[in-house]
């Protein structure tokens, strides 16, 4: 975590960046004037600018250094040339410091060397130029920001980030430049540059509006990127920055629109209006500088906390929406798509209010009215009960060695109750109140695997809490066997027959070896194979095994893979194969024992063949004939289905949803 | 000076310092090229060679003399994978059954190789 000092450098860095962006930006919209109230005004703002120059540059090595003990894991760090230059030179953030700050330097110098201004062209090149250099020094920050980090997709996720920053910078730098320039104006010996004002805060209110815009969509962007999620945004701190940064900055538009407002009065008569009007977008325009301060502090808050979307979030409700439960209830499904219409035609009616020259206030209350009113029929069928870990993903994945570790957990601390098989019937079961439920029934898949594990760790009475007993992975291992107890109850449904373009249930990973060659993992085949596991007994299956090796090389340019576990899992299966007819397909010699753990709950039967899809769902399970054999079309037919598929699926997410 | 002579200098300045830096990275990444490229020739210089690695025995094919292994990777020659390699004598066949795990010993121009020396390694 940084520290204090290197946030607080790092907010006054992007202060004084954006300040100077800000200044150079205002004066190219403000124009070259003769005026000596408006020549005052261009003054200070380049001498402003030189201090922002010194400044950043001062914050710029302060920050340099945090990074630096932050880097190297010891406070001295900060002084030691060896360690600082390691920083400057090896890493990408480091490298671009170094850049920006020799921009700085060169743009220290640019306003230090005393210019010959004749005409406009000299004014626009110099004024331009600094405006060019801020830019620069600004924009890159993102090279070194979470954008550079985003994969794939890194160039449009630093452009963005630029855009985002230069847009920014403009705008939030423009506001205090053009507040002076109006309190100069605004005074009594400012009368010469009054026009001059009203001019630059026109011009400044339109490009505020296409800047606005800009900073809306690149922000939207930025934040799919980073954050991704409504759980990401309220269960983790850089999320909740982000609202944080989003509040102000709603705000700072209301400031806005109000300003807007304000601005066809400044040319009014000036005693009795321009002037108390100039004061007034003054106080209002510092005042939303100010806020944009704030804004600025929350950036460089979270330009150090890692992203939303790649940190556990801490739920921070006792409820949550989800759709999933209409699938539990289908007869909810009216009462929803009502509610949800009617709210729909309310918000309509509130947008269409501000269209309206008449009735104005009336048909927004009549149409917010509408919205809660229609959200009130649509939002109660879809409230779940949710907790702190609702949204955690597990820290072990959905693996077979993960469920049998979680077979065992389940064995010693579940059974007694929930029974051997999840079916609620364990010996224990019946002096319960309420009785355990079957973990096997289609409900236990609405929830999350967050809400199991906080269930586990926390008790759900009369169940007592694990969280003091079990560590976190045993119990997250415990989630993954339940889940698969539930699976496992699911693929009942599935038979030999590939259902068309339905995948809904996920194939476990397991790690598999064939003799001494390094393992391989089902997810390694994942996107680019369809792989037919075949638990396989002897002598029972040696006709279908035959008949497999048989069709291996059809099956191959067919995309298939075999992958044959012996249900003895004995270590040397492929000796028992014998040399005829000779097999050429993977035999699992080594895993095998957690592969059936977990496969012998989707399939008991001696003999079953699962066909697992390119995105790694499981699509049919199937057992053997009466002669020990199946018919070699059956399974070529499948695998023509599943190569027939037209837009493939995306592939099932790491974790439970 | 003049100002907009100054910021045409400038500018000129920045341009070169781009275009250098860009030259720099590019002379890097060329050079890195030339290197790959010449691992590339040093990998497939002809003459013989000799691979050792592991595997376990899926398939002897006596009458065409060959034996199909699965085998873990052979570094400088390829991938863990199954497949069928000539011996280099019928023997070599011979003195091993299917399923038994074994160290090998492939040798001849890449690629074509013969299996010279196979040992059956505790399984």
């Amino acid at each position: 975590m940084e520290s204090v000092t290197g946030l607080l450098a790092r907010s006054l860095h992007l202060l004084s960046s954006i300040l100077l962006v800000g200044g150079a930006a205002t004066l190219l919209l403000a124009g070259p004037s003769d005026r000596s109230t408006a020549r005052r005004w261009e003054a200070w703002i380049i001498r402003g600018c030189s201090a922002c120059v010194l400044l950043a540059l001062a914050s710029a090595l302060i920050a340099v250094a945090a990074q630096t003990t932050l880097l190297e894991g010891r406070p001295s760090a900060a002084f030691e040339p060896a360690a600082l230059s390691r920083f400057l030179l090896q890493t990408q953030g480091g490298t671009v410091w170094l850049v920006r700050g020799g921009l700085l330097v060169l743009l220290g110098a640019f306003l230090a060397v005393r210019l010959e201004i004749r005409d406009r062209t000299d004014w626009r090149a110099a004024r331009g130029e600094l405006a060019l250099l801020g830019l620069l020094a600004l924009g890159l920050i993102a090279g070194a920001s979470h954008a550079a980090a985003v994969e794939p997709g890194t160039a449009g996720a630093i452009a963005a980030d630029v855009l985002h920053l230069a847009a920014g910078g403009v705008w939030a730098g423009g506001l205090l430049p053009l507040a002076l320039l109006l309190r100069l104006a605004a005074r009594e010996d400012g009368a010469d540059a009054r026009p001059y004002a009203v001019l630059t805060a026109r011009r400044f209110s339109r490009a505020a509006l296409a800047i606005v815009l800009v900073l809306i969509a690149t922000g939207a962007w930025s934040a799919w990127l980073q954050v991704g999620g409504v759980a990401a945004l309220l269960g983790t701190t850089h999320g909740r920055l982000l609202l944080a940064k989003l509040s102000v900055f709603a705000v700072m538009l209301a400031l806005a629109l109000i300003n807007r407002r304000l601005i066809p009065r400044l040319s009014g008569e000036a005693a009795k209006i321009g002037r108390p009007a100039m004061r007034r977008l003054s106080r209002l325009v510092t005042g939303e500088a100010a806020l944009a301060v704030i804004v600025i502090a929350l950036v460089a808050a979270m330009s150090v906390t890692p992203p939303a979307r790649h940190s556990e979030p801490t739920w921070p409700l006792a409820f949550r929406y989800s759709l999933d439960n209409l699938v539990a209830a289908p007869d909810l499904k009216g009462q929803v798509l009502i509610g949800s219409q009617v709210a729909v035609l309310g918000l309509v009616a509130v947008v269409a209010s501000l269209l309206l020259p008449w009735l104005r206030l009336a048909v927004a209350m009549g149409g917010a009215a509408v919205l809660v009113g229609g959200l009130a029929v649509a939002l109660p069928p879809l409230v779940s009960d949710a907790y702190p870990t609702t949204f955690q993903r597990p820290t072990t994945p959905y693996h077979a060695t993960s469920i049998a570790e979680g077979r065992a957990v389940f064995a010693e601390h579940c059974a007694a109750c929930h029974g051997a098989r999840g079916a609620g019937d364990g010996p224990a079961a019946a002096a319960l109140n309420p009785r355990p439920p079957d973990l096997r029934a289609h409900h236990v898949a609405l929830h999350t695997a967050g809400d199991i594990f906080w269930w586990i760790s926390h008790g759900k009475p009369p169940m007592p809490a694990f969280g003091g007993t079990l560590s976190v992975d045993a119990r997250w291992n415990a989630v993954n066997y339940v889940r698969a107890l539930s699976a496992a109850d699911a693929a009942k449904l599935l038979g030999p027959m590939v259902q068309p373009d339905k995948p809904w249930l996920v194939a476990p990973d397991f790690a598999f070896a064939v003799g001494p060659t390094p393992p391989r993992a089902l997810k390694d085949f994942r996107g680019r194979k369809i792989v037919l596991l075949v638990l396989y007994t002897l002598p029972a299956s040696r006709p279908r095994l035959v008949q497999l090796a048989e069709n291996q090389g059809l099956l191959a340019t067919l995309d298939v893979e075999i992958v044959a576990v012996p249900t003895d899992a004995a270590p040397d299966a492929i000796a028992r194969l014998g040399a005829d007819p000779p097999i050429f397909f993977p035999v699992v010699t080594e895993g095998a024992r957690e592969i059936l753990d977990t496969y012998r709950m989707f399939a008991p039967a001696a003999h079953s063949e699962l066909l697992v899809d390119r995105q790694g769902y499981l699509r049919a399970i199937a057992t053997l004939g009466g002669d020990g054999t199946r018919d070699p079309n059956l399974l070529l037919a499948e695998v023509q289905q599943l190569n027939a598929e037209k837009a493939p699926p995306p592939p099932p997410a790491e974790h439970v949803h | 000076m003049r100002a907009w002579k100054v910021v045409v200098l400038l500018n000129l300045a920045l341009a070169i310092g781009v275009g250098w830096g860009y030259l720099w990275w590019g002379q890097q990444a060329r050079r890195l090229e030339r290197d790959l490229a010449a691992a590339r020739v040093a990998a497939t210089t002809t003459g013989e060679r000799e691979y050792h690695a592991t595997g376990v025995v899926r398939a002897g094919l006596g009458d065409l003399g060959m034996l199909v292994l699965t085998h873990a990777d052979i570094p400088g020659y390829m991938p863990a994978m199954t497949m069928g390699f000539r011996t280099a004598s019928p023997k070599i066949v011979e003195s091993v059954n299917v399923g038994d795990a074994v160290r090998f010993t492939l040798r001849g121009t890449p690629p074509n190789l013969a299996i010279t020396a196979i040992e059956k390694t505790a399984p």
